[in-house]
């Protein structure tokens, strides 16, 4: 192809790729207000519904913070469970003990949980991803292990009464708490992806060798990308601990992590918006198929696993890769009569 | 690590400096101090340790031949106790009826712990064709983060299947000899555990026997080194899988049968199983199948003696703790593994 034929080709590239970006950010918006009226439209406007929707949104700026690491770092925090009951046990115990508000609370617990990230990834990701994932996973069960055990701090197994966050009984004003939280969470760490950190994460998630080759230190990176992560899961557990009132040590049983797990890879990895958008068919659907079959308890966690199984061995880019493309697909088809752009290097 | 320090250099220093040798040697000094202080912690150990050894040797295998970190691991100790349980009620029914069969006293247990270890091989040979090989046929790429979360997914969906179908309510017997505990070091140990750990010693050496004597253990061990040099040796590798997850699967389920009396079945039974075995793959080395059953001797002996000096509920915390310690020392593992070089990428 010659330099003159090429040009304009280029040109409208950039053109596609900015239609796209704009494209991408109103579909965003559009799925954001979707999300912020939705608790008005019947039958969302009961307060069951009303419930797995709070839950459904919990569930998506875990599943946002947990792909955070998985999809970008291709570090799987086994243990992520942990961080939430970590931040929300923080939380919790400084609300009953020394009164402090709940607003303060989630934020001190989220930066209990970050250090304690901080240490285990300085740790372990000195180690192959695999070890990490099944250190953050030991961390888990020691963190689990000491909650159990410190029946004086934490009153174990008998569950911890904490105070909540809105003197309401509704759950419309939690619902707009956890959505901004959730907004919070996909804003900042989609900041970070776009910042240069985010290209070095993308890198290193790809091939770590390559990306030492260019002069990357990738154990620094890694340990700051677990950490944020683990940081945001200690908010977000300092919601849930405010929000249903009552802490136990199941709050950090791995199958909790495997529930993130699944909604964040069904989602698409290394997307945080599938992960969010995901999350919450998928959420009410799940807590609508537990009412009608109370009879049969853990069918919800058989359809995440099966659904796991099949996205990971059929469609490993998961619903996000289904959207994107779609999306080139539309550009394909948008786009004036031109000769085949050049490979994008 | 390739950081020796000068002493190390010693050639006959070296044996005895290495950490693993000090560790061992402390290991070892430990159950000697035991047997005359507190000689339960000594059986104990070998008791339990024999069943972790086979476990943590299955799980050992299937990661050092196929790359995958089975996290379905306790799972077939799940499927091996419940078989072993359907077979065993209705010959322990026989034997109440007519308390004169002694023959039947005798072999009694055998049929059930046989029809695991095949249940068990069948569901390996199972999950290797029907998930693994159509994974391997998309794409090798993250071969061993995919197959973590892969049979993790099978995990939740065996765990929450069997709650659906079987319902949570204890599966167990209170023994399986029905005779007078014998003596050893002045414990009354019951025929049962004796059992356990012949079973457990008996399984070891045929398992070795089979791995370094056999032709096909030759061709296993084989894939294990070069998995394409393998293949160009005319070893048929959907074979060597099939047979590795086969066996590594047939071992746990014959572990969670022979622990019956212990670990009735349940659905979340093979949760402690599973991580025990983690425990000691993590700190023996990854695919390291000799250093699996070394480092589970050394596992059992850690939950033992936080057993009897602290309370039960620290049998998670306190080995732990202890394995993060060491492996700050030593990053990838007590013995080191031949097969980095095949999943480090």
């Amino acid at each position: 192809m010659t330099g003159q034929a090429a040009a304009p080709a280029a040109g409208s590239a950039v053109a596609v790729a900015r239609a796209a970006t704009l494209r991408r950010r109103a579909g965003l918006l559009a799925v954001l207000g979707v999300a912020i009226v939705l608790p008005f439209i019947p039958p969302f406007d009961g307060e069951d519904y009303r419930r797995w929707l709070v839950g459904a949104a919990f569930m998506a700026a875990q599943a946002v913070a947990f792909d955070f690491t998985a999809g970008y770092i291709n570090i799987v925090n086994f243990g992520f469970a942990a961080f939430v009951g970590l931040g929300g046990y923080t939380s919790g115990l400084l609300a009953v003990d020394l009164g402090v508000s709940p607003w303060i609370g989630m934020f001190i617990g989220g930066g209990v949980s970050g250090l304690v990230g901080l240490l285990t990834g300085a740790l372990t990701l000195r180690l192959r991803g695999i070890y990490a994932a099944v250190m953050a996973w030991f961390v888990g069960l020691a963190l689990m292990g000491l909650v159990r055990n410190l029946p004086d701090i934490t009153r174990g197994s008998l569950g911890l009464s904490v105070p909540l966050l809105l003197d309401t009984p509704g759950n419309l004003p939690y619902y707009y708490v956890i959505l901004g939280m959730l907004v919070i969470t996909m804003v900042v760490l989609m900041a970070v992806i776009r910042s240069h950190i985010g290209l070095a994460f993308r890198a290193i998630g790809q091939n770590l060798n390559a990306a030492r080759a260019s002069g990357i230190n990738p154990t620094r990176y890694l340990v700051v990308n677990f950490a944020l992560s683990c940081a945001f899961a200690g908010w977000l557990g300092g919601f849930y601990a405010h929000y249903y009132g009552i802490l136990t040590p199941d709050v950090m049983l791995t199958s909790h992590t495997v529930e993130v797990l699944a909604i964040a890879y069904i989602g698409g990895r290394g997307s945080l918006w599938g992960a969010a958008v995901v999350a919450f068919p998928l959420s009410v659907g799940v807590e609508y198929i537990k009412t009608q079959f109370s009879t049969l308890p853990g069918v919800h966690l058989v359809l995440y696993g099966l659904l796991l199984i099949v996205v990971m061995i059929y469609r490993p880019g998961g619903v996000a890769a289904a959207v994107r493309s779609l999306d080139a697909w539309i550009s394909r088809r948008g786009r004036p009569v031109v000769p085949e752009a050049p490979p994008a290097t | 690590m390739t950081t020796a320090t000068n002493l190390r250099q010693v050639p006959f220093l070296r044996r005895f400096m290495s950490f693993t040798w000090l560790t061992l040697g402390v290991a070892a000094l430990v159950m000697v101090w035991s047997a005359f202080a507190q000689p339960s912690i000594l059986v104990n150990t070998l008791v339990t340790g024999g069943m972790w050894a086979i476990m943590a040797a299955g799980l050992a295998l299937i990661f050092g031949i196929m790359n995958v970190p089975n996290f379905a691991h306790g799972e077939l100790f799940l499927i091996g106790s419940f078989t072993a349980f359907t077979v065993f009620s209705p010959i322990q029914d026989a034997l109440r009826d007519d308390p004169s069969l002694t023959w039947l006293k005798v072999i009694g247990p055998f049929p059930g712990m046989l029809a695991a270890l095949l249940v068990g091989a069948l569901v390996g040979v199972l999950l290797e064709n029907l998930l693994f090989r159509p994974l391997r046929r998309r794409s090798r790429e993250q071969w061993v983060m995919n197959t973590f979360l892969l049979t993790a997914g099978v995990s939740v969906v065996l765990i929450n299947g069997y709650r659906l179908t079987l319902g949570n309510n204890f599966r167990g017997i209170s023994h399986y000899w029905d005779v007078r505990p014998i003596e050893l070091l002045g414990v009354p140990i019951s025929v049962d555990r004796a059992a356990v750990l012949v079973i457990a010693l008996g399984t070891i050496a045929l398992f070795s026997a089979f791995l370094l004597r056999t032709r096909t253990g030759r061709a296993m061990r084989a894939v294990a080194q070069d998995e394409t040099g393998a293949q160009m040796a005319g070893i048929d590798l959907n074979r060597i899988f099939t047979l590795t997850m086969a066996v590594g699967c047939g071992l746990a389920a014959l572990a969670g049968a022979s622990l019956l009396f212990l670990f009735p079945s349940f659905p979340d039974v093979g949760l402690q199983p599973l991580y025990t075995a983690w425990f000691v793959v993590i700190l023996a080395g990854l695919g390291n199948v000799q250093g699996a059953i070394a480092g589970a001797f050394i596992v059992a002996l850690l939950q033992n003696l936080t057993i009897t000096y602290t309370a039960v509920g620290w049998v998670d915390v306190v080995p732990t703790g202890v394995i993060i310690l060491i492996l700050l020392f030593k990053p990838s593992g007590f013995f080191g593994s031949g097969v980095k070089g095949v999943w480090e990428q």
